[in-house]
């Protein structure tokens, strides 16, 4: 008797704690009788990235809020997914997999936002992809996942969709692009021997390939690309290695969590002059700023990273997203992630809102975020290609300001990229 | 009786192997800088090559005192196998725990940049002190609630507590300060160059590892040689029987093991995070495989072998680190290890353990 009791005892703890863990992991909305469709973001709310993510998800929320929770005829339940643990720190392949799984065993979801790592969309499309579920990323960069230009493993893309057909479109463009925006501005910085490390992710070790492929267009010399163990407690033999070699610059291709701020302070200190180079892996406060655990506040002079976002008060409807972000959050200068949030939440939303009866449907959601082609949206008039790509050219180029946060310095259009 | 000719080579081979293979890096990088030359730069354009032995120079000097904070963390493992034959796995998170009570001590004392040099020799010996407090008492609580109990249980079960314990740490420094690595003020400039000898810069970093390094291993070993409690220590670690029958407290001996133990581990702590000016509530995994991996080389039990097994792989890792890129890092250490452990299967200087007599 005693046994049992606590085995029912034990039933009703897991059962409590697996009803706060769901509850705990939904952004909430009420449905109404014109029926619901399901969204979702799946991010790494955890880490270094979080600094990128929660104005990201900021911004998803706000495009909802605006949209009373409306996509036409539907009403939109949006719930946040955490695709990183605490543990790692960073996005994590198995949390990834458990959300993607969640997603696509869901018969109301229609939109999928994510993910923010190249490495994490290695992971979930195919899954998302035998479910026929849309899935646009707002940050992933990684030319592997759509196309097999240089820079891709073999194999890609055509690996991550087993059924066949595209279920993956992205909103920011492709790091061949942002590749050759960082070429170009080490050349305009006066780099003339460039050391390159990447983390041995996708997203890091696809970028500083690309630099290599892409060097020659742009006449930067790079010296060095070394794949470097994040977990190793320092880089000094590293950074004293490629002093030896003369680099003047340094790129970092990599996210943050993977050591990007003790491998800038090592080869700050190996190379004092050297100016410091990285993608939008690296391009926010957490990296950027020593009172948020980044790098010291020395180093911010010598710093530029890109992202895809520009200028967030020239893009048409800027300003009204500015001045909205401010009233509901109360910060004038969000990440430059959070405008991506915003428009990655208003394409469903409009998307879903223009099939009218058919937008509860993902094979038609889908197909009408495949044919879009000139979309005015808060980033510009933009579309995809067959491959889900946006047609979006530009990087942002970013300095770093007295307080550690990045802040815009020009727009980066390149000309010539690996084809 | 006559030595089996197979045998006096495998003991040739065991004891000149064993130098060939430790020398060979160091000596095929030597020959290389000094025939091949090194890039050392760039002047006006063109590389300029040097050809002497000041890059192998500074590979030591960083391996060296990057291995003296591995050695710190080494004899912990040591002592505590040396005298209940346990691999302490918690080990490397009480040193964990020993970075993260710096850094906050470091705030809670406001030393930061701008510092003066007085008020930070002040507050870091200071922090040193209550580190050392902290972590030693953390490892005797580990001892008294994880593995007394397990005394005369088989050896599995406390391996598994102390297993369970790495992960309680792990939580706790996750929970104190988040999943990603942080960085903390680097409050002694520690890349500063203070001298150089014959072209390698001696940096303050250095200097550092070897002023905490150095006086803290003299002073255990007078303290195991010399005192009453040190002979303790070493007559429990022999038999543990025969010294409980000559009247030893052979509990609040082991107790004393775990206390030094962990007073170690925290003083690495607090020169880990003054070193890397970076901690991470999982940097004591990995330290803590690599400063196992020093005690097993050097001989599991033998302090000496501890503080020379953690040099030669700080030593090994900067050759690596520089000459192969960090890529290759852990496959060399572990080769090396391998080696070692074929060539000399008790370690460099020997096992001091019941089992090795």
């Amino acid at each position: 008797m005693r046994r049992t009791t606590a085995i029912a005892g034990l039933a009703a703890v897991a059962l409590a704690a697996a009803a706060c863990s769901s509850s705990s992991s939904s952004g909430t909305t009420s449905t109404s009788s014109g029926g619901t469709v399901d969204f979702y973001s799946s991010l790494p709310m955890q880490g270094a990235s979080s600094a990128q993510t929660v104005p990201l998800v900021n911004g998803i929320k706000l495009a909802l809020a605006e949209a009373h929770n409306k996509a036409g005829q539907f009403t939109v339940k949006y719930t946040v997914l955490d695709d990183s643990t605490a543990a790692a720190g960073k996005w994590d392949p198995g949390q990834t997999a458990a959300n993607a799984r969640q997603v696509a065993s869901d018969s109301k979801a229609v939109y999928y936002m994510g993910e923010f790592n190249s490495g994490a969309s290695e992971v979930s499309i195919p899954i998302l992809n035998q479910a026929g579920i849309p899935q646009v990323s707002p940050a992933n960069t990684y030319v592997g996942l759509t196309t097999s230009l240089p820079g891709s493993a073999p194999g890609e893309p055509q690996k991550y969709y087993p059924t066949g057909t595209r279920t993956y479109l992205r909103i920011v463009p492709i790091d061949s692009i942002q590749a050759a925006a960082g070429l170009m501005a080490m050349k305009q910085a006066g780099c003339t021997k460039v050391a390159v490390a990447n983390d041995k992710e996708a997203y890091g070790s696809g970028l500083a390939t690309l630099l290599e492929l892409e060097k020659g267009f742009y006449g930067v010399t790079i010296t060095s690309n070394t794949g470097i163990d994040p977990t190793t407690p320092n880089f000094r033999s590293y950074a004293s290695t490629i002093a030896g070699q003369g680099a003047d610059c340094f790129y970092f291709a990599g996210i943050v969590s993977n050591g990007a701020v003790q491998i800038t302070k090592d080869v700050h200190s190996a190379i004092p002059k050297a100016k410091v180079f990285g993608g939008d892996g690296v391009c926010t406060d957490s990296y950027t700023s020593a009172t948020k655990g980044g790098v010291p506040a020395a180093l911010y002079p010598l710093i530029q990273c890109t992202v895809a976002t520009q200028d967030l008060a020239a893009y048409p409807g800027g300003k009204a997203f500015l001045a909205a972000y401010k009233a509901k959050y109360g910060v004038s200068n969000p990440d430059p992630y959070a405008i991506y949030g915003f428009e990655v939440m208003k394409l469903g939303l409009d998307t879903v809102k223009n099939l009218a009866a058919q937008g509860n449907s993902k094979s038609a959601v889908l197909h009408a975020l495949f044919a879009t082609t000139a979309r005015p949206s808060v980033l510009g008039t933009y579309g995809f290609d067959k491959n889900g790509d946006t047609t979006l050219k530009s990087y942002g180029l970013y300095k770093v300001g007295s307080n550690g946060e990045p802040v815009f310095f020009k727009t980066l259009t390149p000309t010539q990229t690996v084809k | 009786v006559p030595v089996h000719p197979l045998r006096a080579v495998r003991r040739y081979v065991g004891r000149w192997g064993l130098i060939a293979a430790l020398a060979a890096l160091p000596i095929y990088y030597g020959v290389h800088d000094l025939v091949y030359g090194y890039q050392a730069g760039y002047v006006a354009g063109h590389a300029v090559y040097r050809h002497d032995l000041s890059q192998l120079g500074y590979n030591f000097a960083q391996g060296l005192s990057n291995g003296a904070i591995w050695a710190l963390i080494a004899i912990g493992y040591t002592l505590v196998y040396g005298i209940i034959e346990l691999i302490n796995f918690a080990h490397g998170d009480v040193f964990m725990i020993g970075s993260f009570t710096s850094a906050s001590l470091w705030g809670v004392l406001g030393l930061g940049l701008t510092t003066s040099v007085l008020g930070l020799t002040g507050g870091l010996l200071l922090t040193l002190v209550i580190v050392m407090v902290v972590t030693g008492s953390l490892n005797v609580l580990i001892e008294r609630v994880a593995y007394r109990p397990l005394r005369n249980a088989p050896k599995l079960a406390p391996l598994i507590t102390a297993v369970g314990f790495s992960f309680i740490l792990q939580n706790v420094g996750l929970i104190w300060r988040g999943g990603s690595p942080q960085s903390v003020p680097d409050l002694i400039h520690v890349q500063q160059t203070v001298f150089t000898i014959a072209g390698v810069p001696i940096q303050r970093g250095y200097i550092l590892a070897f002023a905490v390094m150095v006086p803290l291993v003299f002073a255990l070993t007078w303290f195991i040689n010399r005192t009453r409690a040190g002979r303790a220590m070493r007559a429990t670690a022999q038999d543990p029987e025969a010294a409980r029958l000559m009247g030893i407290n052979v509990n609040a001996t082991i107790s004393l093991t775990f206390l030094l133990g962990g007073m170690l581990a925290g003083a690495a702590g607090l020169v880990y995070a003054l070193y890397e000016t970076n901690i991470w509530f999982f940097q004591g995994f990995k330290a803590g495989l690599i400063a196992f991996t020093a005690a097993v080389m050097g001989g599991i039990g033998n302090v000496r072998g501890a503080v020379l097994g953690g040099l030669i792989i700080g030593v090994i890792q900067a050759l690596a680190d520089s000459r192969m890129g960090p890529q290759w890092t852990e496959a060399v250490v572990f080769g090396y290890l391998i080696a070692i452990m074929v060539l000399r299967p008790r370690g460099l200087l020997g096992e001091e353990t019941r089992e090795a007599g």
